[in-house]
């Protein structure tokens, strides 16, 4: 039997092998690892909403409202079908943008990241996109586009392009040129190259441009709703404002935030896990 | 099965050098012919533009003046560089199947290649955690799923360990019996180039210039420890000296 048959008798993964079934209490102390994980952000938070609930308390102050009323508004804006109905709006406007904000800055970042006189070209504007305040990018979509879909997709799209551009332009640039080397003498379709050259060998840049062109999205679409939309989350939080229903700008607030907290946990950080778990098995 | 001839004629090619600017001229009206089926090592001091000269033939680089002409003017190439240059995030099979794909081979070669070079138990793995003489294999694996018309070399075992790089010069040296390609080989190893090649040509000055030629004419399969090929392998390394 050689090195090999015995590794994939094992069940070595990387032979082709079938994972052993992990004895019961390895079962259990990696249920129990998983488990404990996210202790670290609940113990915060449940921290936070301790201090809260204290200051709330000692104030007596209706700018100050207790857990209980936030909670009860977020219950009622649950109930009522106005959270989902509202943050799904949202999510549509931000997905929309952000699709396009990816696929234009993923060409312009690897055209960028390859012609060194591209690059001089384009940066202006990069520089641009990234210091303009995301308050006039959307303000600017109000007056251009008014209340159709187009000035939120726009907004996010401009604010999340800027990013997202800089980092697959570093990704690139990262890349090591001999793979391209390599992709012209196997003579590999332009297709190919794109998903099994440059899209690995960005990933990393690429899921640290999402992370930041995300970020600045929620921003951006929060003020374009709160100026110059009827409806979606920043419209919510507007109508709870101009009321001065602070327990209702918290139940908002909050629901954004778990929404981003899916998004981010739930996946983005799936994807990343996928898009990299060749370099887990090369370090095993 | 198809071999074609690599003529390089009068070809000129000049750097201008990054850190000083000053031209560099490496070529100057250079020529030389690979006929069909025949593999040629070329060996040389650093810097007398062994791996610009197979650059110009894998179309990696252009020449300033001269042609450069290999098989019927778009040959397929196997190239083995000294890196494997391999995808890591993509398994060892993948990373064969691309290039064959993209040379429209059918999908079967490349368990049958993959099988040639020993690596049949690791199609399902990742570059990453092969050793570098697997890694330099899969490399190897790729260039001849092709089928290539030319098979270019560069300094393909100069990273690995002496055993390791003597099997894969066994292994290189069967898979050239069988496939009979046109071949290049660069490399700073006189005794490699005597194994492998059936001309060694010793590059020297810059511009660089055919100093010695040498026809290998032991018949193939040769065997590393053949007393002939160390022979040539002195006189090489006198030539370099």
């Amino acid at each position: 039997m050689t090195l090999t048959d015995t590794a994939r008798a094992a069940g070595h993964p990387l032979l082709g092998g079938t994972e052993p079934p992990a004895p019961a209490p390895a079962r259990r102390n990696r249920a129990l690892r998983v488990a404990s994980r996210p202790l670290p952000a609940v113990a915060l938070v449940l921290l936070l909403a301790a201090g809260w609930e204290i200051m709330a308390r000692a104030s007596d102050s209706a700018f100050l409202p207790g857990l209980g009323e936030v909670a009860g508004d977020l219950w009622e804006i649950t109930e009522s079908g106005a959270l989902w109905s509202n943050v799904q709006v949202t999510l549509v406007r931000v997905a929309l943008g952000f699709a396009a904000a990816f696929v234009v800055s993923l060409a312009v970042g690897i055209a960028m990241g390859r012609n060194e006189w591209v690059r001089r070209f384009l940066e202006p504007a990069v520089l641009i996109g990234l210091a303009t305040p995301g308050l006039v990018k959307a303000l600017l979509c109000i007056i251009w586009f008014g209340v159709s879909l187009v000035n939120p997709v726009l907004t996010v799209a401009l604010a999340a392009a800027p990013p997202l551009t800089v980092n697959i332009v570093q990704g690139v640039r990262g890349v090591d040129p001999t793979l391209g080397e390599m992709a012209h003498i196997y003579r590999l379709s332009p297709l190919t190259r794109l998903r099994y050259v440059w899209l690995p060998a960005i990933g990393p840049a690429l899921f640290t441009g999402a992370r930041l062109g995300i970020a600045m999205a929620w921003k951006v679409i929060v003020l374009v709703e709160i100026f110059g939309l009827a409806d979606g989350v920043g419209y919510q939080l507007n109508l709870e404002f101009s009321q001065h229903n602070v327990a209702g700008v918290l139940a908002w607030t909050i629901a954004f935030a778990v929404v981003m907290a899916v998004i981010e946990y739930g996946l983005l950080q799936t994807v990343e896990r996928r898009a990299t778990r060749w370099r887990k098995v090369s370090v095993r | 099965m198809s071999a074609s001839p690599i003529v390089l004629d009068g070809v000129d090619k000049t750097f201008i050098s990054r850190r000083t600017g000053e031209k560099q001229q490496v070529f100057r009206d250079f020529s030389l012919r690979v006929e069909p089926g025949e593999m040629v090592a070329v060996v040389g001091a650093s810097g007398t533009g062994k791996t610009t000269l197979l650059h110009l033939v894998a179309g990696l680089e252009l020449p300033d003046r001269g042609t450069v002409t290999a098989g019927d003017g778009r040959p397929r190439l196997g190239v083995v560089f000294q890196q494997p240059r391999l995808l890591d995030w993509i398994p060892v099979e993948k990373n064969v199947a691309l290039a064959a794909r993209a040379a429209g081979v059918p999908r079967d070669d490349v368990a049958k290649v993959l099988a040639d070079v020993g690596l049949a138990d690791y199609a399902g793995a990742y570059p990453s955690v092969l050793s570098g003489g697997q890694r330099q294999r899969v490399a190897v694996a790729r260039a001849f799923v092709v089928r290539p018309d030319l098979v270019l070399l560069d300094e393909p075992f100069s990273a690995l360990d002496e055993l390791t790089a003597r099997r894969l010069r066994l292994l290189l040296q069967d898979l050239w019996l069988r496939e009979q390609r046109t071949g290049l080989l660069v490399t700073h190893n006189a005794l490699e180039a005597a194994f492998l090649a059936d001309r060694v040509i010793v590059l020297a000055d810059r511009p660089a210039r055919v100093a010695r030629e040498y026809r290998i004419a032991r018949p193939r399969p040769r065997t590393p420890e053949d007393p002939d090929l160390f022979d040539v392998h002195r006189e090489i390394v006198a030539a370099l000296a």
